[in-house]
């Protein structure tokens, strides 16, 4: 989630594709668009990936559009109920759905990156406490049941991004702690 | 970094617990003790039938032998737990008890319930308290957000078993969330 040099979460969010409109004619960089091209002509629209990115829109080369990941479908899903949003088919790769839309918003200004992270944050947020009640019913469950839940709690798990990911194992970590030192009360220490 | 996982996060409940064996009972010793310096103290000296104060870890080593009878916490008895299970089912905030209440009170139960009038009740009732503030704690998910979260009369367990994820949940926010701009700052 954080930018950092060497968070590997970052370096895969970093992987993810956004699409870029040229506005200038690049030599001999016309493999990037994996056709016959030479050059990269004006105007032309190319999927690069986001550490290219950066450096071509910061230096006017180019613009980019919102990635279907964020696109207004998504966002009007998101809104009618976040937790039946699958993040994770979203971005591909491990799901990094939240550390991607950190970085566009970033490269965004004003209403358009406040809209953004009012966006990421309520989802988030909304979708925080499923994660937790899911991990702590999963911790506190036998590993022989563990197919239990019901069809949608399956669907929000498979939906989750890497970083709820994270949290889950950690809610779960930590209830199955504080369980197992329950259990060891049961029995008297003689 | 050599730790596993799960222990950099937060420390183990059996940690807590034994953080908690440092707080004071009283007991009535059936045997005589003079007074004698641990690394935590001096403690003593044990003259039976007098009641006598001594660390959690030295009056359950002592009940073990059969050596000393603990006398209950005064919060620790069925009336005093059923007004705060009362209190903590009723009412919004969590209810006051003892920082330590769930380490002392799993320890004095497991070695001394025969020291107890009616441990099953006891039980029972700790654990109705206990899940009636584990809901509470489970609604301040939803209040959480990227500065603060406040949770008052929280106890050092519940502390420990919510801390890794809402830090990490606090953190994730706090990187989402964007800080107005030095010029816009002042702007509603």
């Amino acid at each position: 989630m954080d930018d950092e040099y060497y968070s590997v979460e970052a370096i895969l969010a970093e992987n993810q594709k956004i699409q870029c409109q040229f506005k200038l004619e690049v030599k001999d960089m016309g493999h990037l668009e994996g056709g016959n091209e030479q050059h990269i002509k004006p105007l032309s629209k190319i999927q690069v990936p986001m550490w290219m990115a950066y450096i071509l829109i910061y230096s006017d080369y180019a613009d980019f559009n919102i990635p279907p990941a964020f696109s207004a479908r998504v966002r009007n899903a998101l809104n009618a109920e976040p937790r039946s949003v699958k993040l994770a088919n979203l971005v591909g790769q491990g799901g990094v759905w939240y550390s991607f839309g950190k970085m566009i918003m970033k490269m965004l200004n004003d209403e358009p990156a406040n809209e953004m992270s009012r966006l990421l944050v309520k989802t988030f947020r909304s979708r925080l406490s499923e994660v937790i009640d899911q991990a702590q019913h999963f911790a506190s469950i036998n590993a022989a049941t563990s197919a239990a839940g019901g069809d949608g709690s399956i669907g929000f798990r498979e939906g989750l991004d890497g970083t709820e990911r994270e949290l889950f194992a950690l809610a779960q970590e930590s209830t199955r702690m504080m369980k197992k030192w329950y259990e060891t009360s049961e029995n008297p220490r003689k | 970094m050599a730790l596993p996982g799960p222990l950099r996060t937060t420390i183990t409940p059996p940690e807590l617990e034994l953080v908690a064996s440092e707080q004071l009972v009283e007991i009535i010793p059936l045997v005589a003790m003079e007074r004698t310096a641990f690394i935590s103290g001096a403690y003593g000296p044990l003259r039976p039938p007098l009641k006598c104060k001594v660390p959690l870890w030295m009056a359950t080593n002592l009940k073990m032998k059969k050596k000393c009878h603990i006398i209950p916490p005064v919060w620790l008895n069925t009336d005093y737990l059923q007004d705060r299970f009362n209190e903590e089912t009723t009412k919004e905030e969590f209810s006051r008890l003892p920082f330590r209440f769930m380490e002392i009170s799993k320890v004095l139960l497991d070695v001394a319930s025969d020291d107890f009038q009616n441990p099953d009740k006891l039980r029972s009732l700790l654990k109705d308290i206990r899940e009636a503030r584990q809901a509470k704690s489970r609604e301040g998910i939803s209040k959480l957000d990227h500065s603060a979260l406040d949770l008052p009369n929280l106890c050092a367990m519940e502390i420990n078993e919510i801390r890794p994820f809402f830090v990490r949940a606090m953190g994730v926010i706090t990187q989402l969330v964007r800080e107005p701009e030095a010029g816009q700052a002042m702007e509603p």
